[in-house]
């Protein structure tokens, strides 16, 4: 157990020196850290003193303060070291390349219609809030013992912690390459990505053609039509508000299509949460498109290792991990930066970081080390969880279930 | 009697629910009676955009149905089959005892990639959980066939395949018919725990899981007793048939 942790602590010093952090502090209490597989999970948990806090995407971050079972004491682009997150790569848009050869214009027209839907979702915050609201919660009322909340009121909250962009630019990539290392030394990464430079690793990962031909195709306004695919597409997205431009482009359809003539029309536009639309393009059907939710990323991704689906609106470790594996998929932009969260229970001392750190101490102090759930090993969340807790001095242990 | 004698332990479970859950007060442990009721109450209010309690209910049941009719399907020629034939017996059974252990849900991944996302990944997965016991009670049905009744036609002089459809298979409807029951309640149970693989959107199981989500226990329970009700008035219709059409086999000795 004792060698355990050495080698932990050994691996994360390189880690850290990898990453250019040189203060390797001696660490000074430990802190347990609690695989939960999913962000759903974790209000339970934490209601149920399971654990004593998590790192979650939104909007499950907001549900703990609404519930009353938790507060936030930091939001994900703040944590320490200082500056290293902000604006964080989050979730991306990735499209299988099988489809890039294939159809480059379907891809093209898709990365437009994310594009246009993105800037709509800057510009219109509030309504979006609305339609994400509506997509994950029918616009429904969380219920939470004698509260009552509206889950426009829970997205209301979260939104403003999401920062929604999609240009691949060279600081979000060099983003993505630190997340490659930390993958590395978790592990991870024993294929594709295992060796590579921080140059191969980009030519490997990205493909920014579609967003510059999308964005130059919105630029003139003029689309160019893909020909029409006779089998369905599949587009794999989680249930957050990270991915409030597909949500958006579905249920603002009609906007985008009277005012750019290409959008993702719902067939039932009824429905809260529609699984098939029509991507038009200059008014005609291309393509037939089943919207497939995933509770995480793997998940999604293993469903584009299998041609399940043809483009995904996922966090980009797992992302990363599976390209590192084979899966045949690029990453062509950003979908957001930022949008997560640190939670603690109601009754913690913690009011901010610093305050956390030092509880987190005198926990292991008193031979009770804090137990912190993380959405998947490997997450965005649980690695930016773990450099946070190493650069102020603590020491991870895996809790073993 | 035996009915009153029945519900008063229901009914104190509810008491005791409603005690329990005021004393915990933590709604993520158990969640106030007050708070499922209505949910049961509504069963065609929509639930958090996943349609109603109704709906998702529909979905459940045709997705149970279409994997149930598959297993009937295969299983009961199968099963007649290998009751029948010592050397088709022989052949099939190490294989079917091989993959008869696997709990039907460990199949996700594979369902997945074979069948991709959506219903007829579901359907195979309960096509397996409903598949052994009706191939089982099968072929113990035909097995368990008095002889003197096969030898009785076979003087008569019916051929293999008039045996076999006059004699063999209405002689073991009634074992079938077990397998049917217990085969359908497996089939409910796998429903659910496939509607929790990935890509779904609909179905009592993706309501519970989708839930869960936003610690919404008390919807949760409430998609568990619907659960609940739908399997005992199937079991219930199941047994009516077999007392209604199968007495004769506790009398014939």
């Amino acid at each position: 157990m004792k060698g355990m942790r050495l080698l932990l602590f050994g691996c994360l010093a390189v880690l850290l020196i990898a990453a250019g952090c040189t203060t390797t502090q001696q660490a000074t209490g430990d802190v347990g850290i609690l695989d939960a597989k999913t962000s759903g999970a974790m209000p339970t948990l934490l209601a149920t003193k399971q654990i004593d806090g998590y790192i979650a995407w939104q909007p499950y971050v907001e549900v703990a303060p609404v519930a009353h079972i938790g507060k936030v004491i930091t939001y994900s682009g703040s944590l320490p070291p200082d500056d290293r997150w902000k604006n964080h790569p989050c979730c991306v848009l990735a499209a299988s390349t099988d489809l890039m050869d294939r159809n480059p214009a379907l891809v093209d027209a898709m990365g437009a219609v994310t594009i246009l839907a993105t800037r709509y979702v800057t510009d219109h915050p509030a309504e979006s809030a609305d339609i994400v609201a509506d997509w994950l919660a029918g616009k429904g009322n969380f219920t939470y013992g004698n509260i009552t909340v509206s889950s426009v009121e829970v997205l209301n909250r979260a939104f403003p912690t999401v920062k929604f962009v999609n240009e691949p630019s060279d600081a979000w990539m060099n983003g993505q390459v630190e997340f490659i290392y930390a993958l590395r030394e978790l592990k991870t990464l024993t294929g594709k990505l295992a060796n590579t430079s921080d140059a191969e690793s980009k030519a490997i990962l990205f493909d920014t053609g579609p967003y510059n031909r999308a964005n130059a195709m919105i630029g003139t306004k003029k689309f160019t039509a893909p020909p029409a695919e006779a089998n369905p597409i599949g587009v794999g997205y989680l249930l957050s508000d990270h991915d409030a431009s597909l949500f958006v482009a579905v249920k603002k359809w009609q906007y985008f299509n009277d005012t750019y003539g290409i959008a993702l029309k719902p067939r039932d536009p009824t429905a809260s949460k529609p699984d098939v639309a029509d991507l038009l393009v200059n008014g005609k059907k291309v393509a037939e498109v089943k919207l497939i939710p995933g509770s995480a990323g793997p998940q999604l991704m293993q469903l584009a290792a299998t041609n399940a689906i043809q483009f995904a609106f996922v966090g980009n470790p797992p992302t990363i991990t599976a390209i590192d594996k084979g899966t045949s998929v690029k990453i062509l932009m950003a979908l957001n930066t930022e949008g997560s969260g640190v939670v603690v229970v109601t009754d913690s001392p913690a009011t901010d970081w610093n305050s956390f750190v030092q509880w987190a101490k005198e926990r292991s102090a008193a031979g009770n080390p804090i137990k912190m759930a993380v959405p998947g090993k490997g997450s965005i969340q649980d690695i930016m969880l773990r450099y946070a807790l190493e650069e102020s001095g603590l020491s991870i242990k895996e809790v073993q279930v | 009697m035996r009915r009153p004698l029945g519900i008063i332990l229901p009914i104190l479970l509810l008491i005791v629910w409603e005690i329990a859950a005021q004393s915990i007060n933590n709604q993520f442990i158990l969640p106030r009676l007050e708070t499922v009721v209505p949910v049961l109450l509504a069963p065609t209010v929509d639930i958090l955009g996943t349609g109603s309690l109704v709906h998702n209910a529909l979905v459940s049941l045709e997705r149970v149905g279409a994997g149930f009719l598959v297993a009937l399907a295969i299983a009961i020629p199968l099963g007649v089959g290998m009751g029948w034939s010592r050397r088709l017996d022989a052949f099939m059974d190490t294989t079917i005892q091989l993959f008869r252990p696997i709990p039907p849900l460990a199949w996700g991944p594979l369902a997945i990639a074979w069948f991709s996302v959506g219903i007829n990944s579901m359907v195979f997965i309960i096509f397996l959980g409903a598949f052994f016991p009706v191939l089982l009670n099968t072929i113990d049905g035909v097995r368990s066939i008095k002889r003197t009744w096969v030898e009785v036609a076979q003087t008569l002089g019916a051929s293999e395949r008039q045996v076999l459809a006059k004699v063999v298979l209405p002689g073991a409807l009634p074992t079938i018919w077990t397998g049917l029951r217990v085969g359908f309640g497996i089939a409910w149970m796998c429903v659910i725990a496939a509607e929790w693989l990935p890509g779904t959107t609909s179905g009592l199981g993706y309501l519970t899981l989708y839930a869960y989500n936003f610690g919404q226990m008390h919807y949760i329970i409430a998609g568990m007793i619907t659960i609940g009700i739908i399997g005992i008035a199937f079991d219930f219709l199941f047994r009516s048939v077999e007392d209604r059409w199968f007495c004769w086999r506790g009398l014939e000795r």
